[in-house]
C-alpha cells in the first residue's frame, strides 16, 4: 500500500522509508515563519530554551514578517517590533519583511518562493496550511514549539490520516474558489477533517490558478485540519519559476495511496454564491436564502481573498458604481507585490471612485487587530476566514464570509447580495 | 509509575474558540521577559474575553466567570497560585475545543488561571499542542463530556489511559493509549523543560 503526499514528505523528513497515520515522527523542519503578532513571544521562549547568546539553528531558514499590526497601533505593539528588530539583527536572519517590505505572511512566503514542493514548513499561525498549494507539508504551532525549531530545526507531527475531496465539475459564473471552499466547509463541518491531512484534488482544483487554489489549502484549518495540500502540477512549477532560488524535488502521492476518506464534490452543483453566516465557516447559506440582510462594513483582502485576481474582481464589480450611503467598503492588497499590480493596472482609481478606503498590505480587519474594528450590532460581510462571535471587536457584530466578488456586490448594494447581475 | 491528577469538572459547551478564550485586542498586550507581570497582563485579557465573549455565547458553565473573576483579584493581590480559586480544576467540554487561532495566550490564560487538563469531544490541533507544551493535559475523547457535570471530581490517569469520574463512579477508557513522550513531557513540566533535560526523544 503506497502512501499519500502528506505521508510521503513526513517520511523523507523524517528519514524514514515509511510512516503510518497515528503514529508520531520527529521531522527536519525546512522554513519557520513568525511574524509580529508571535514573534515577541517566540524570542523570549527561545531565549528561555537556550540562554542570552544562544543561535538559531539556520539563520537563512527562518523568516520573519509583520503583518497583523502594520504600522504599529501601539507602544505595546512599537516594543514588540523593536524586539523582533533587534533579534533579527543579532542573529543575523536574512529574511525579515518589515513594514513595506512585505504584506501578510502567506502571501509573501509565496510569492517571494519561500516555499517549494516536499517542504516541511511551520509557521506561529493557523493559516499557515495556506503552504500545502505548494505540494509542501504546512503546520501551523504555537510559540513554545516554534521555539524549540529555532533551536533545533526539528519538530515532531502525528501522521495525520488523510481525507481526499475531490472536486470535478465546471465553477459557473459568479462561483469563485472561496465558493467552493465554502461548499466543503458546509460537507465536512468545523472539525471535518479535524487532525487530519486535507487534500484536494480533481479537474477543478487544477484548473484553477496557484493563488486561487490558495483559499482551499488556507481555509483547511477551518476543518480542524492538521495542513492542507494538493499534489503539484505543472501550475506549480511555473509559478515558483523566478521567484525561488531554492533547488526541490517533487514528491507526489503514490496511485495506490490510502485515504481515510474521500469526499466527492460536483462543482457545478453549486448555483449560486455562497456565504458563511455566524457564527462558524461552515454555517453555510446561498447567497439569496440571506437577500436582504443588512450590512454597515465590507472588506476585502486577508491571507484568503487579498490577491490581485481578487482587486481584479472586485474592480469589474465596483466600476461605475459607489459603497452604498450606509456601508464602508475597506480594501487591503495582501502584498506589496498585489499592491503594485492593482496601482499599474489602474485598479485604485475605481476603488477611490466608489468610495472604498484603501490600505497598504496588512491583515486588517479580519481579526481584532488595529482597524476596521466592529461596534456593537454591526454587520461586516468579509473576504478573510473566520467569523467566531467577538473575531473582530463587539461580541454583537455579526460578520458574514464571501468571496471577494460578493463582498463587493454588497457593498454596493448595502446589503448581502449576488454578484452576477454585476459581472454581466 | 502512574501520573494521576484529580480535580473539579468545570462542564463547558461545544465550539469554545480562541478568540472567545483570548481575543484578538490583547494580543499585544504583556512582556513575556517579565513572567509575573505577564501572567497578570494575560489573565486580565482572557477574563475581559470570556465574561464578554464567552458571556453571548453561553457556553460556559454557571459560576466559572465568577470564579475566573476571583483569580483575577487573586493575581491582583499576589496570593499564592496555589490557592487560587481554579488551582487544579478540569475543563470537560464538547465538540471543537480550542478552534481557530494559533495564539498561545489561549492555552496560556487557562493554565494562568490554574487549570489542569482540558478534556472534550474534539480539541484543535494547534491548543492540544499549546495545552500540552505548556505542562497541561489535553486529551480528545469522543464520549467523554457525557460522563461529567460540573462539580464532579474527575481523575485522569495518564499511563492506564482512562478518566474516572470519582464523583458518579463512570469511567471512561482512551481509545488511544497516549504516547510515552507526552507523559514524559508532563512530568518534565511542559516543552521548555523536557528539552532542556536533554533526553527527550521527541525532538
Amino acid at each position: 500500500m503506497g502512501m499519500t503526499i502528506a505521508e510521503k514528505i513526513l517520511a523523507s523528513k523524517a528519514k524514514r522509508d515509511k510512516v503510518v497515520p497515528g503514529e508520531i515522527v520527529t521531522v527536519d523542519v525546512d522554513l519557520a515563519m513568525t511574524h509580529d503578532a508571535l514573534g515577541a513571544h517566540t524570542i523570549a521562549k527561545f531565549k528561555e530554551l537556550v540562554g542570552e547568546k544562544g543561535k538559531v539553528w539556520a539563520k537563512d531558514k527562518i523568516v520573519i514578517i509583520l503583518d497583523h499590526y502594520v504600522p504599529s497601533n501601539t507602544t505595546e505593539t512599537a516594543k514588540k517590533v523593536q524586539k523582533i528588530e533587534s533579534f533579527v539583527k543579532e542573529q543575523q536572519l536574512t529574511n525579515y519583511h518589515g513594514i513595506g517590505r512585505g504584506g501578510i505572511c502567506h502571501k509573501v512566503l509565496l510569492e517571494k518562493g519561500y516555499v517549494v514542493p516536499g517542504d516541511l514548513v511551520t509557521g506561529t499561525d493557523s493559516h499557515t496550511t495556506t503552504h500545502g498549494v505548494m505540494g509542501a507539508f504546512a503546520i501551523g504551532l504555537g510559540v513554545d514549539d516554534m521555539a524549540c525549531i529555532w533551536k533545533t530545526g526539528r519538530t515532531w507531527e502525528r501522521v495525520p490520516e488523510t481525507v481526499l475531496v475531490e472536486v470535478n465539475g465546471k465553477l459557473g459564473e459568479g462561483i469563485y474558489s472561496k465558493d467552493l471552499m465554502l461548499r466543503i466547509l458546509n460537507v465536512l463541518g468545523v472539525d471535518g477533517a479535524i487532525q487530519r491531512s486535507l487534500q484536494f484534488t480533481g479537474e477543478t482544483v487544477y484548473s484553477l490558478s496557484i493563488d486561487s487554489r490558495s483559499v482551499l489549502t488556507n481555509m483547511a484549518i477551518e476543518a480542524g485540519a492538521t495542513n492542507g495540500i494538493i499534489d503539484p502540477d505543472e501550475k506549480v512549477v511555473q509559478y515558483l519559476k523566478g521567484r525561488t532560488k531554492k533547488e526541490y524535488h517533487i514528491i507526489y502521492g503514490d496511485t495506490d495511496a490510502s485515504f481515510e476518506r474521500h469526499v466527492k464534490i460536483d462543482a457545478s452543483s453549486i448555483q449560486e454564491p455562497l456565504v458563511a453566516a455566524p457564527w462558524n465557516p461552515a454555517n453555510v447559506k446561498s447567497v439569496s436564502e440571506l437577500k436582504g440582510v443588512r450590512i454597515n462594513q465590507a472588506f476585502v483582502g486577508s491571507c484568503t481573498n487579498g490577491r490581485f485576481e481578487d482587486l481584479q474582481t472586485v474592480a469589474q464589480i465596483l466600476k461605475g458604481h459607489k459603497v452604498a450611503p450606509n456601508c464602508r467598503l475597506i480594501i487591503i492588497p495582501a502584498s506589496q507585490e498585489v499592491f503594485e499590480k492593482a496601482a499599474e493596472n489602474g485598479l485604485f482609481k475605481i476603488f477611490i471612485e466608489s468610495d472604498a478606503f484603501v490600505s497598504g498590505p496588512t491583515c486588517g480587519p479580519c481579526m481584532e487587530t488595529h482597524m476596521g474594528i466592529l461596534g456593537p450590532e454591526d454587520v461586516m460581510i468579509s473576504s478573510a476566514n473566520r467569523n467566531f462571535r467577538g473575531r473582530v471587536g463587539d461580541p454583537t457584530a455579526k460578520i458574514f464570509l464571501a468571496s471577494p466578488a460578493t463582498v463587493a456586490a454588497s457593498a454596493i448594494a448595502g446589503e448581502i447580495t449576488d454578484p452576477r447581475k454585476y459581472l454581466r | 509509575m502512574s501520573v494521576n491528577i484529580e480535580g473539579r469538572v468545570w462542564r463547558f459547551g461545544k465550539d469554545i474558540d480562541t478568540d472567545e478564550l483570548f481575543a484578538g485586542r490583547f494580543i499585544m498586550i504583556g512582556d513575556e521577559r517579565d513572567p509575573e507581570a505577564y501572567k497578570r497582563s494575560i489573565v486580565k485579557g482572557a477574563f475581559e474575553s470570556l465574561s464578554t465573549i464567552g458571556k453571548e455565547n453561553q457556553n460556559m458553565p454557571q459560576g466559572f466567570i465568577e470564579a475566573l473573576s476571583r483569580v483575577v483579584s487573586g493575581y491582583e493581590k499576589d496570593v499564592q497560585e496555589d490557592k487560587m480559586a481554579l488551582k487544579g480544576h478540569i475543563i470537560v467540554a464538547g465538540e471543537n475545543f480550542g478552534i481557530g487561532s494559533s495564539r498561545q495566550q489561549a492555552a496560556e490564560a487557562l493554565r494562568f488561571f490554574g487549570i489542569a487538563a482540558c478534556l472534550a469531544e474534539t480539541i484543535h490541533r494547534i491548543f492540544f499542542r499549546n495545552f500540552w507544551n505548556l505542562n497541561g493535559i489535553a486529551i480528545d475523547q469522543k464520549g467523554i463530556s457525557s460522563l461529567f457535570e460540573t462539580g464532579d471530581i474527575a481523575r485522569v490517569d495518564l499511563v492506564q489511559s482512562v478518566v474516572h469520574n470519582l464523583t458518579n463512579k463512570k469511567e471512561i477508557k482512551l481509545g488511544i493509549k497516549l504516547p510515552p513522550e507526552f507523559i514524559a513531557m508532563y512530568e518534565a513540566g511542559g516543552l521548555i523543560p523536557y528539552h532542556r533535560k536533554r533526553t527527550h526523544k521527541l525532538l
